[in-house]
């Protein structure tokens, strides 16, 4: 336990430090979220029964969660297989499934600010009017439901070559975020694209985030898609360390 | 994983605090910390017919072999020998997929997760360490992980890394890296310790340096395994070497016993007149090159072939004896291995 802890201070002192990836990733999410605030009248209702004032503010937390997971676990873990110091760890006594853990831990933290920043802006610039408890449960809302995204950010990390992260990495973010709803609400697409949105994990998340904002309350169906990426990304990055277990280079 | 010390030792060695060591030459480490109940003197690490390849290529061919607890043991062979394997199994990161491994009593994961073994692997292009990071917060991450650490100015003095303290991990030279990857083998104050092609990198001056290195470990009891590729380091630092061929041990002895058996000396003359096959019959002689009027005599007993030569009234002058190439002895040592192993 004492390596965990001490790799875990380590690991989330260094994200913290690491001021450029800092600013990608709240910077990201709070430049488009001040760019599209006036796209339209704050009080149009956009989707379901949510205005666009409070759509944009979780849409661009729900993007803030899908960069942070992404530039998080994914290209820095890539970054650390490449340079031989993800091995150099597995011959300390750091349990392999600790390293993993704390990389899923570090992207969870580092949204913190991402939804601190976006709520402060939501209720100053945006006019979003939210009682106390609701913005401290959006906020763990948002945070505990980033948690699909952080493990899809460190399956990404452990497959892809630091030369291809990059691409891949800004390939998803946009792709995901998208087709998942989050530049423009998912009852205003064309019949089709709803289809792909509701199959993909940010549309959810946004969804749990009104169902909060809205008092509408939180559906079951949201909930359970996202556990399930959860489980089946996270299947898939302890499939890949074993394999890559077994065929060690020489 | 809770492996703790007995006694005064556990007292004197506080875990977690590398930084409260204030005085790195008033720590006595000259016995290696050994578990209650295994102060028997068993093998520091075994394998038993172990095997492993990778799709078609055999790496490790019935492997067996046995080191004891303080020897400095060198694993020599070329590229492709198995020597990466083998440290690659002893410490869990590679699964043989047959044959039996123990290390330090227990199995090499269990070995490690105790914190009772440090490695230095090969880092192939990266540098093996975290990226933006300073050097001595990794290094104080590293002593962290394990239960027993060295005091930290103990590490850093060892390692002599005192000055890369402040450097950015992206800003070492290859041969920098390598100490602070040094640094990081020996933080754990670890029983036993792997060091995977440790001078790869290095100049000259480095290297005698870290050969220095590794023969401090033997001297504090520590047991080492060191992969190399050059016959010459393996001789100076090991006290025993295990040459490894096609995943085989080819030859296993102290290194001056192997350097001697494959000693062997090349005598170049000019001679005006070469009759080749009374320099084939001369004593001592292995192999000879002729080239114009320059003859290379390849001879296992360089004495013994130039009093015959002179006997044999051979007019030659311009007389050059060198050593073989360490290539070259090597070469004839894998060479004698082979028949050996094929007897």
């Amino acid at each position: 336990m004492t390596a965990l802890r001490a790799f875990g201070t380590f690991e989330i002192g260094r994200l913290l430090r690491s001021w450029k990836f800092l600013a990608i990733t709240v910077g990201f999410p709070v430049i488009f979220y001040l760019l599209f605030l006036r796209d339209r009248p704050a009080g149009e209702v956009v989707d379901g029964a949510a205005p666009w004032r409070e759509y944009l503010m979780v849409a661009m937390c729900s993007f803030g969660a899908l960069v942070a997971g992404l530039t998080g676990g994914g290209g820095r873990l890539s970054m650390e297989r490449a340079s031989g110091w993800a091995r150099q760890l597995r011959v300390t006594p750091l349990p392999p499934w600790a390293y993993l853990a704390v990389k899923v831990v570090a992207s969870l933290v580092v949204v913190l600010p991402v939804i601190g920043l976006l709520e402060v802006l939501g209720a100053t610039f945006g006019g979003v009017q939210l009682g106390v408890g609701t913005w401290f449960g959006l906020a763990g809302l948002l945070l505990v439901t980033t948690l699909p995204f952080a493990v899809l950010g460190v399956l990404v990390g452990s497959v892809v070559s630091p030369e291809a992260a990059f691409p891949v990495v800004t390939g998803l973010m946009f792709v995901l975020g998208y087709f998942g709803g989050l530049f423009g609400p998912v009852a205003q697409m064309p019949g089709v694209l709803q289809g792909v949105a509701r199959a993909l994990p940010n549309y959810h998340q946004v969804s749990l985030g009104l169902g909060i904002v809205g008092g509408g309350g939180l559906g079951a169906a949201n909930w359970l898609i996202l556990l399930g990426y959860t489980v089946a990304l996270g299947g898939l990055v302890l499939w890949r360390h074993r394999a890559d277990e077994a065929r060690a280079t020489t | 994983m809770a492996l703790s010390l007995v006694g005064a030792e556990a007292e004197r060695r506080p875990a977690g605090d590398p930084d409260g060591w204030q005085d790195p030459d008033g720590w006595q480490d000259t016995a290696p910390p050994h578990p209650p109940g295994e102060d028997r003197a068993g093998p520091a690490l075994r394998f038993d017919g172990v095997c492993h390849a990778y799709g078609d290529h055999t790496a490790l061919d019935h492997l067996d072999l046995e080191v004891g607890a303080g020897e400095t043991l060198a694993l020599l062979g070329p590229n492709g020998a198995g020597k990466s394997t083998t440290i690659g199994v002893l410490l869990g990161l590679v699964h043989p997929r047959s044959g039996h491994v123990e290390v330090l009593g227990t199995s090499p994961r269990q070995a490690v997760a105790a914190g009772r073994v440090g490695a230095m692997l090969q880092s192939g292009s990266g540098s093996g360490l975290p990226p933006g990071v300073k050097v001595g917060q990794a290094l104080r991450l590293v002593c962290r992980l394990y239960p027993r650490p060295a005091p930290f100015d103990v590490i850093v003095e060892r390692a002599g890394i005192g000055s890369l303290l402040r450097r950015r991990t992206d800003r070492l030279s290859g041969g920098e890296a390598q100490r602070v990857r040094f640094a990081m083998a020996i933080a754990g104050d670890p029983e036993l310790v792997f060091l995977d092609e440790p001078t790869s990198a290095m100049d000259v001056a480095s290297r005698r340096w870290f050969w220095e290195m590794i023969r401090d470990l033997g001297r504090r009891g520590r047991t080492t395994v060191f992969a190399t590729h050059h016959l010459a380091e393996a001789d100076e630092v090991a006290d025993r070497v295990v040459v490894l061929n096609h995943g085989r041990v080819i030859a296993d002895g102290p290194g001056a016993t192997l350097k001697a058996a494959v000693e062997s000396r090349r005598l170049r003359f000019v001679v005006d007149h070469v009759d080749q096959a009374v320099l084939e019959r001369l004593e001592g002689v292995t192999e000879v090159t002729v080239c114009g009027t320059t003859v290379a005599l390849d001879s296992l007993d360089a004495d013994a072939t130039l009093r015959a030569l002179v006997h044999a009234g051979v007019g030659f002058r311009d007389l050059e004896v060198t050593g073989a190439g360490l290539e070259q002895a090597f070469v004839a040592l894998t060479g004698c291995g082979r028949r050996a192993a094929q007897r």
